[in-house]
This record gives C-alpha cells, sequence and structure tokens, in this order.
C-alpha cells in the first residue's frame, strides 16, 4: 500500500529530516510509526500526502510512483488518504456535520447522499448527537474523532494519523486507537505516527522507529521491545 | 475517479444518477455556492457597503461624462446638417451653361438641394443688408458672380465627406471657387473628439483602480480564511473549487456597484435636468437631457460585473495556490 524506497529529505537550509528510509506498508495492514520529537515522524507522513516531495527515492501508493503525480493532480490524491492530525484542523466557525461533510460536498455528492454518510461516519465514532453542535463546545476527545470521522466519510482504503492521542489520556487514547482497529478490521490500510510508546507496548502491531531521520527498527511491538535500548542510545 | 485505485468510485459516478440530473447538480452548487458568498457579503455590512460604494462611485463618474458627451452630440448634430457649399460661379459662363450645370448637379447622390441666386439677386440682397447701398450706385457693372447654394444629403453633412463634395464641385468647368464653412464644425469635432478620449482615459483609470481595489477586497478575505483553505485543501479541494466562493463575491460586488452606478446616473440627470432646461431657455431651444438607454445601461451593469470578476480572478490566480497546508 505504501513503498519507501531509499528515501531522503533535506529540507532547504540543509536539514536533513530522512535519511534513505526505505519500509512497505501492506494492505490492510496497520502499523504505528515511532520516535522522538524531531524524528522525522511528520516529514515522512508530508511525503505520502504530498505535502513535501523527497530529495531523493521514490514513494509508491498503490504501485503508483508519486513522483508521477502533478500538483494539479494532487487533491484527487488526498481524497484516497484519510488524514488525521493532532491538531484537528477542524472548521471552528462551522459545525460538526459541515466539518464532517467537507470532503463530501468537495466531491460533488448530493444532498441526501451526503446526510446519509455523514451520519453513518458520525455513528461509527459514536458522536451522531453532536451533529449540529459546534466543534469549540466539544472536549478535547471529542473533537478528535470529529476529524477522525471527516477521515473516514469518504471510505478511503488508505489512513494516515499524525499524533492522534499527542492530547488526550490514556484511556481516550486508547478508544482512538480501538477506532482505528475497527476500520482496520474493515480492510482499510492504517499508519499511527505516535510518540506514546506506553501505548504501542500494549498492541502487538508493526512498528517502525525513526532515529534523527534514519529507520532503526522495523517489526512487530515485542521485536522492537526487546531492542528498546537501542532507542534510548 | 481514483488515480491511485482503480476500482474505488467517487461522487457523482457511485450515484447512479442520469445526465439532466448532474447538470441540474452542477448548477444547483453553484447556486448554492454564490448565495452563501452573497451570505457572507451579508454578515459584514460595512465592509461590503464600502467597497460596493467605491466600485459604484468609480463607475458614475465615466458613465456621467459619457452621458455629457452624448447630448452634447445630439446637439451639435442638429448644427452639422445645416452644412451648406456656396458655389461662385465665374463670370463668362451664359446662363445656358448654368442652366445645363444646375441640371448635372441636381442628379448627384450627394446633392439633397441646390438653389441658385442670380448675380442680380445678390446685388439686391447685397445692397439692403450690407448698408453699402448708395456706394454701390457708383459701380458701373455688377462685381458679384451668380451664386449656387448646395445642400448636402445627410450621409455627406459630416466635415469631411462635404469638404470631398466640395472638391467635387469645384472641379466643374463653370465654377471659379467653392467656399464651405466648415472651419467651427470641424473644431467642434476636435473637441468632442478630444472630449471623447479624456472620458476614456477616465474611465480607464478608474476601471482600473476598480480592479485593484477589488483585487485587495478579495486577497484580505483570501488571508482571513487562510486555515480554512488549508483544511480544504487537506481533504482534496482543488484550487477551482476553493476559488469558486471568491470569484462569485466579486461578481457579486460588481453588480451591487453596477446597481449603485446606476442610481447614481439617474439621480446626477435628474438633478441637472432643471439647471439645463434654465440654460436652454436662454437659446429659446426645445431641448430635453437624454439619460442612459436600456441597452446602456445594460452596457454599464455588464462592465461593472466584469470588472468584480477580473479582480477576484487576479487575486484568486495569484494568493489561492501560494496556501498551502503544512
Amino acid at each position: 500500500m505504501i513503498k519507501f524506497e531509499q528515501v531522503s529529505k533535506t529540507y532547504p537550509g540543509g536539514q536533513q529530516a530522512l535519511r534513505q528510509v526505505s519500509f512497505h506498508i501492506k494492505p490492510g495492514e496497520m502499523a504505528f510509526l515511532t520516535g522522538h520529537s524531531g524524528a522525522g515522524k511528520s516529514t515522512l507522513l508530508k511525503l505520502i500526502s504530498i505535502m513535501e516531495r523527497p530529495t531523493v527515492g521514490r514513494v509508491l501508493i498503490n504501485g503508483h510512483d508519486l513522483k508521477q503525480i502533478t500538483s494539479r493532480q494532487i487533491p484527487y490524491i488526498r481524497r484516497d488518504i484519510g488524514m488525521i492530525f493532532q491538531s484537528h484542523q477542524l472548521l471552528m466557525d462551522k459545525t460538526v456535520f459541515d466539518n464532517v461533510a467537507l470532503p463530501l460536498i468537495i466531491e460533488g455528492y448530493s444532498r441526501r447522499e451526503t446526510t446519509k454518510k455523514v451520519h453513518a461516519a458520525l455513528d461509527m465514532v459514536g458522536l451522531l448527537n453532536k451533529a449540529k453542535n459546534s466543534p469549540v463546545t466539544l472536549s478535547g476527545g471529542e473533537q478528535q474523532r470529529v476529524g477522525i470521522a471527516r477521515a473516514v466519510v469518504n471510505r478511503p482504503p488508505l489512513l494516515l494519523a499524525d499524533e492522534p492521542t499527542g492530547n488526550l489520556d490514556p484511556k481516550l487514547s486508547m478508544e482512538i486507537i480501538e477506532l482505528f482497529e475497527n476500520f482496520n478490521q474493515a480492510g482499510v490500510s492504517v499508519f499511527i505516527a505516535t510518540h506514546d510508546l506506553g501505548l504501542i507496548a500494549r498492541m502487538r502491531y508493526r512498528t517502525l522507529t525513526l532515529k534523527n531521520g534514519q529507520m532503526i527498527t522495523d517489526g512487530l511491538t515485542e521485536d522492537w521491545q526487546e531492542d528498546s535500548d537501542e532507542f534510548t542510545v | 475517479m481514483s488515480l491511485l485505485f482503480k476500482d474505488r468510485q467517487h461522487g457523482a459516478e457511485i450515484s447512479q444518477i442520469s445526465t439532466v440530473q448532474k447538470v441540474m447538480m452542477f448548477f444547483v452548487d453553484h447556486l448554492r455556492q454564490a448565495l452563501a458568498s452573497l451570505g457572507d457579503l451579508w454578515r459584514t455590512p460595512t465592509a461590503s457597503l464600502l467597497t460596493i460604494g467605491v466600485l459604484g462611485l468609480s463607475i458614475t463618474l465615466p458613465t456621467t461624462l459619457y452621458v455629457l458627451v452624448k447630448n452634447t452630440e445630439q446637439v451639435s448634430a442638429g448644427w452639422e446638417q445645416a452644412a451648406e457649399i456656396s458655389l461662385f460661379l465665374r463670370k463668362d459662363v451664359s446662363q445656358g451653361d448654368i442652366q445645363q450645370l444646375i441640371k448635372r448637379v441636381n442628379l448627384w447622390p450627394e446633392v439633397e438641394k441646390l438653389v441658385h441666386v442670380p448675380s442680380e439677386q445678390a446685388l439686391k440682397e447685397f445692397k439692403q443688408l450690407s448698408g453699402f447701398g448708395d456706394a454701390l450706385q457708383y459701380l458701373d457693372k455688377n462685381p458679384l458672380p451668380d451664386v449656387l447654394l448646395v445642400t448636402p444629403t445627410e450621409k455627406f453633412a459630416g466635415p469631411q465627406s462635404a469638404a470631398r463634395l466640395l472638391d467635387k464641385l469645384r472641379n466643374e468647368r463653370e465654377v471659379e471657387t467653392g467656399k464651405l464653412d466648415i472651419e467651427w464644425l470641424t473644431r467642434l469635432h476636435g473637441v468632442l473628439t478630444l472630449a471623447r478620449e479624456l472620458v476614456s482615459l477616465i474611465a480607464l483609470l478608474l476601471f482600473l483602480a476598480v480592479v485593484l481595489i477589488i483585487g485587495n477586497t478579495i486577497r484580505l478575505n483570501i488571508l482571513n480564511k487562510r486555515s480554512e483553505i488549508q483544511v480544504m485543501k487537506l481533504v482534496g479541494a482543488t484550487d477551482a473549487f476553493i476559488q469558486r466562493p471568491f470569484l462569485y463575491t466579486g461578481f457579486w460586488f460588481g453588480l451591487a456597484g453596477g446597481i449603485l452606478a446606476w442610481f447614481a446616473v439617474i439621480i446626477i440627470c435628474w438633478w441637472m435636468e432643471s439647471s439645463i432646461a434654465a440654460l436652454t431657455q436662454l437659446y429659446q431651444k426645445d431641448f430635453t437631457l437624454t439619460g442612459l438607454s436600456g441597452s446602456e445601461l445594460l452596457v454599464v451593469l455588464g462592465l461593472s460585473v466584469t470588472l468584480g470578476l477580473a479582480g477576484s480572478i487576479i487575486s484568486v490566480a495569484r494568493h489561492i495556490r501560494e496556501i498551502e497546508p503544512t
């Protein structure tokens, strides 16, 4: 589903965010990306959603080289990727319903279909009764779930999450991860960047670890725990 | 259509609707967005009214000047048609030749009317009108030639075509010389041409100002919605989709400004009508101020909308592309 081949990213000014990163996440897989702040997690996700372009190497989604994608085509790529952010990126002057409906309106769904799909997505994250509220009136966990509803409302085959549990307590974090597991079981590939090691430790998922822009481990959580001293070096 | 996943369907494809319904949806979508941007303007009434005011008045000024020039041209059009050519015939031609000439010239398509003033009659008139009557008694022979007064048809009454007609008449064997009093007409035409050019120039400058003002207003709108635009780009909105409401804002500004200009011009015409009537009464001339015709009103409105759209297109093209999610 996502394939990185010897990808390096150097920002203007010489800061090297990623060095020769290679990995492959298969369709229907759920994986975590971890590492300290500044290790290159966000940069890696930005290369997938084409918010940044790699300096060297290839990024492929479903076998398509993203280098071939022109800037005019980028919006269509993003419609296939559900993205979730630590800062939610919600429109605070619109209702929860309008926020979740945004991707559908952009794609030109009819009003009836939009309503149906938005209600289904809100139902999945357990916020159907808050549809008419403004996001400002919701708690942090609820806002995050609105963001998730928006990311999955048009059923993308790939979900990317950047620190989705960043501001949440462990119990709420677990609920969010369980939501992702549900989508994963429905066949969606899920790729989550987080520095919440405690969260990952409780689960058996493939975990990729970045350090100073280099991929240092790639494997199941248990394998990674055995080499955990490597992460702390 | 999905670029990455061939079997994934999107939007309108997934809901099986007919082409007619798709076209309907397209218009319904546009109408919805148009009304949404109208609602945005409504929510910031002061700022919107100021922009519309600047736009309306910028269009009012050249329109009023245009009405002025148009009316002046209408008044002078009446004078132009009075252009008359005086032909002085050679003294040595016989009356028979003169009659021949009159017959010939009368057949020309350029000639509306031809009056023959024989030399005796001319002398008599001159005596009466000049006050030199006694002095003229001493002349032993009539110094005045026979004169033909030629009135060109309407089509050939303009300064240039009348001058061409004069040249043609001068080439006739019997004609000594001819005169066309068009110098003042040429001057008036010059002044009017200048005035018209001045109006065009002022209009051009003001229109440019309007485009810049609208462009700047839309730029501020775009910057105000920066975070919203970023979010829309993140969830896959194309630039075309994002810029549509801003283009509609420009459209509404243009429309409202145009309507404001209409009313302003109508009020100005009404205001000036009484003072113009007072002036023309002094000249004992019947004159009514002509305002803008229906088609001219439409042109004003169309122009205003075009300017509004132009300003927003320029602004949108520059600024929407610049905003990228980070």
